[in-house]
């Protein structure tokens, strides 16, 4: 198992915890974050086996369960919000974007939808530049 | 514990399919005895994982009444192993470390309201693995014999602070706050019992008194009698569904008083006494004070609310002029019929039922405000509370502290699951009260009647238990200090052995101070052994009552629960009998055993009994009162979150929402409709109603002779106390008034009626019209009368 909180120097954030000192930290037992791993509530342990060890990220990722669960969400319903937000993190969503050929090796790109004040000022600094590029 | 073990031969299979069940756990056997105060109980969880990889099972049930586990074997195809019972926290500590191991590790594990989850972890890939767990268990006890239950499911049941949902159809999510339950893990309320494991029982039942008849609303039974004190039941197909609880009532030939006793060990003798209350003399008549408590939680919608409220409309009929009555409907609030008792006059009691008209089931179970209510009606004074509810609450410490606090005796008529049975016992034990518990399958209002009967009015109190020439006594837990009609009173106790020990019981009945004694007779057998189980059983779950959750606010709060876990430790360590403080845990090294692998977890699902989906739905009307709280948490939720995992759009479903049609829809009409119905027309004077001093006369001795003729006296039967106040009403000088020929008809008859003849005579036909039209065809009945008594 690795490392356990210890006073090893390192920040919180770098250390390694066994499953043991994770459920202390967390107030979670192990059995429990077993059951959320099996959920896919929960990251796996980082490397399998005897070498396996969770970092903070599995802390914060617990506290955020107990925080949404105080909340009234089941764990089905936990599950479900992660997954959009995952779904939503793979697929963004499609933009459009202005695309500007200042010269044939410079494209300046502006995402369509700007607000008008914004789209004005972004096209006379585009004409000063292209005036640069000319002028050059 | 080898001598228990039985195989079945039966694997589960998809009813609609044909095909074999992918299960973790395949079947759930229950065997062991019944003895007439508790039950020795095995229960055998065959697991078997068709996975690829290791697997950790998480079984989850709650323990029947007065309960407690006591060990466990684990078996495989190379091992076998008895449990260890240790302290929590130590049990987890060797589980945790087993799993770490790769070792198959076993831990049952006791949390609130009785609630425990039983881990194996470690199962490997079509590995086989038999659990056997050893429960000891109390009964209800009647004066003629018996009930057990024992849970084959578990209810959905409503707590203010759960979390649930329905995740897919016909399965329900619950979830129990950590701070109060732990590291509880709840299983998948499943309304299908076709895709669970099959269960099935094989008990033998033994009655010192010799068994009479066996019983079950539940289940079909085979009975084979072994001799006149034992039989064995068991079910009477292969294996059933895990979808409604085991019930069976056993009826004892005698209903003397009697005590069973032996050695225990430790040189001590161990006894357990049971002392019907016909031993206490008679009912006194004196005024009650009394306030009824109807549960209209959303979960006795349908034919249990309405069989209630007939019950208490009956039960207002068996009130006299003098009594004191108070009505309340809870859910998440209370309602009160009046701010005061009232008089049992006729106005108050129509009014009352008007009131009760009114009542529709609706919301959560918050029990403890609507004893509090209760309570404040009787104003601290003495006096009874009858509560009838279907008990769907987890949470149950909290309402029993306050219970508790009222002072008042509580009377439970529980409609319901096993899983509430628990609950429901203490509720009475712990405020001197008794308590029935029915399946929604049965009648509601004759049972409410009986039991109205007996509450208000005990047979004896003030009673003390002791037993004479005995040295080192000690009587645990106390028992209780009034006895109420239809219930016996039990003693469990220990001595130093002696010849001729002889229990005493004093008490105050309607005659005065009172006493009796019978022997104890100390057998060669094992009993010793099993009474300290049962008695055990018996305190420690009393003990853990009083045990509130983790979160327990206040210093005084913390203390005391630290005070009750010390208590808990000790017990268990005295009666070898596990508790939430202490829990049973077995490791079983295998070759082979690969250490550091995280498992995947396998929840069992587990039934929702059957009778709530015949209250038409109230696991969905569960869910969706709990779900208050997700509507809640959805107003707080960034409105993108809410859409983009459509969470909550069943909230909106009008199929969810809707009442069901059934909720105004009496059953037939049968006997028992009708004397019900002519219990509630009663008069506070004990009379029928009627528009002419004759008429209510003939209206009486026509509602006499029906409550007669069911087998109702004027000290047995349900409607006793309509019996008794309708001899009251027709005595000689009201007969006076009548014509001469039909006062003799009716002295006659009621002679008659006391020595336990009855006049022969379709008196159904008349009762029928009493009680649709309100009246009798007076003519033709006072004839019909003559006829019969000259007859």
């Amino acid at each position: 198992m690795g490392g356990g909180s210890g006073n090893s120097g390192k920040s919180q954030r770098d250390e390694e915890f066994s499953l043991e000192t994770l459920a202390g930290l967390s107030r979670v037992s192990e059995r429990t974050i077993r059951y959320y791993i099996t959920r896919g509530l929960l990251a796996g342990p980082v490397r399998g086996g005897r070498g396996a060890f969770y970092t903070a990220e599995h802390l914060k990722r617990l506290h955020e369960i107990r925080e949404q669960q105080q909340r009234g969400l089941t764990l089905t319903a936990i599950e479900r919000l992660a997954t959009a937000v995952e779904v939503e993190e793979r697929l963004p969503e499609p933009e459009t974007w202005l695309s500007y050929k200042m010269a044939p090796d410079l494209v300046v790109q502006v995402r369509c939808g700007t607000s008008p004040w914004r789209v004005r000022q972004v096209r006379s600094a585009l004409e000063r530049l292209a005036k640069e590029f000319l002028e050059k | 514990m080898g001598d228990t073990q039985t195989t079945h031969g039966f694997v589960p299979t998809n009813q609609a399919t044909g095909k074999a069940l992918d299960l973790s756990m395949q079947t759930l056997w229950l065997t062991g005895q019944v003895l007439g105060v508790g039950a020795r109980l095995w229960v055998r969880h065959e697991f078997e994982s068709q996975e690829s990889k290791p697997v950790e099972v998480i079984y989850s049930f709650v323990l029947p009444r007065d309960a407690s586990l006591r060990r466990f074997h684990v078996s495989g195809t190379d091992f076998s192993v008895d449990s260890e019972l240790r302290p929590t926290e130590e049990a987890h500590k060797i589980y945790e470390a087993g799993i770490q191991a790769g070792s198959l590790s076993t831990l049952a594990r006791e949390y609130g309201d009785g609630l425990v989850n039983l881990s194996l972890g470690n199962l490997r890939p079509k590995e086989k693995v038999v659990v056997l767990l050893e429960i000891l268990a109390g009964v209800e006890l009647h004066d003629d014999g018996l009930r057990l239950r024992f849970p084959f499911t578990l209810a959905p049941s409503y707590h203010a602070q759960a979390r649930g949902m329905e995740v897919s159809p016909g399965r329900l999510e619950l979830e129990l706050p950590a701070d109060e339950f732990g590291d509880l893990i709840l299983p998948p309320f499943e309304r299908d019992g076709g895709q669970l494991h099959r269960v099935g029982f094989c008990l033998d039942v033994q009655a010192e008194s010799g068994i009479q008849e066996i019983a079950s609303p539940s289940h079909g039974l085979r009975v084979q009698f072994s001799d006149s004190h034992g039989s064995q039941v068991s079910l009477s197909r292969e294996s059933d569904l895990p979808d409604r609880d085991l019930v069976l009532d056993v009826r004892t030939k005698t209903a003397g008083p009697w005590a069973m006793g032996g050695l225990a060990g430790e040189g001590m003798a161990r006894f357990a006494a049971v002392i019907p209350s016909t031993e206490f003399g008679r009912v006194s008549d004196s005024p009650r004070r009394l306030v009824i408590l109807l549960d209209r939680s959303g979960s006795m919608q349908g034919l249990p609310l309405t069989q209630a409220k007939k019950a208490i409309a009956a039960c207002l009929g068996a009130l006299d002029a003098k009594d004191l009555f108070g009505l309340v409907a809870f859910d998440n609030k209370a309602e009160l019929f009046k701010r005061e008792l009232s008089e049992g006059s006729t106005e108050n009691r129509w009014a009352a039922r008007e009131f009760l008209d009114r009542i529709a089931s609706r919301g959560g179970t918050e029990l403890a405000s609507g004893v509090d209510a209760a309570a404040s009606l009787l104003q601290d004074k003495q006096g009874d509370i009858l509560i009838l509810t279907d008990g769907q609450v987890f949470g149950t410490d909290k309402i029993l502290e306050r219970a508790r606090a009222t002072n008042m005796r509580i009377h439970c008529l529980g409609i319901g699951s096993a899983s509430q049975d628990r609950f429901l016992a203490q509720l009475a034990r712990h405020t001197g009260g008794v308590c029935r518990f029915l399946t929604p399958r049965e009648r509601v209002d004759l049972p409410a009647v009986e039991l109205f009967a007996s509450i208000g009015r005990p047979m004896g109190k003030d009673v003390a238990v002791t037993v004479e020439g005995a040295s080192k006594l000690k009587i645990a837990p106390e028992p209780s200090r009034f006895v109420f009609s239809g219930t016996p009173l039990l003693v469990y106790g220990e001595f130093l052995p002696v010849e001729d020990a002889r229990l005493s019981v004093q008490w105050l009945g309607a005659e005065g101070k009172s006493h009796f004694e019978f022997p104890i007779r100390l057998s060669e057998t094992s009993w010793g052994g099993t009474l300290k189980l049962l008695q055990g059983a018996c305190i420690i779950s009393d003990s853990e009552s009083r045990l509130e959750g983790a979160g327990s606010r206040t210093a005084v709060a913390r203390r005391e629960t630290a005070r009750v876990h010390e208590r808990l430790l000790e017990l268990s360590r005295e009666y070898g009998l596990a508790s939430s403080a202490m829990s049973l845990v077995a490791v079983v090294k295998r070759a082979g055993d690969v250490p550091g692998e995280i498992t995947k977890t396998r929840i069992v699902p587990v039934g929702i009994p059957s009778e709530l989906e015949h209250f038409q739905g109230a696991g969905l009307m569960f869910a969706a009162s709990c779900l208050m709280k997700l509507e809640t948490a959805a107003e707080q939720l960034p409105a993108e979150a809410i859409k983009a995992s459509s969470l909550f759009a069943f909230l909106s479903s009008p199929v969810r929402r809707s009442k069901s049609a059934t909720e105004e829809v009496a059953p037939d009409e049968t006997k028992e409709d009708l004397l019900v119905a002519l219990a509630g027309m009663m008069e506070p004077d004990g009379g029928m109603p009627g528009e002419t001093e004759e008429a209510r006369i003939g209206n009486s001795i026509v509602a006499l002779l029906y409550f007669m003729r069911e087998g109702n006296t004027s000290s047995s039967g349900p409607f006793r106390i309509h019996v008794e106040r309708l001899l009251q009403y027709l005595n000689s000088n009201r007969l006076s008034t009548l014509s001469r020929a039909n006062a003799e008809a009716a002295t006659r008859t009621l002679k008659g009626l006391v020595a336990g003849v009855s006049p022969a005579g379709d008196w159904h036909r008349h009762a029928e019209r009493l009680a649709k039209a309100k009246m009798v065809d007076l003519h033709v009945f006072w004839r019909e009368l003559t006829v019969a008594v000259n007859a």
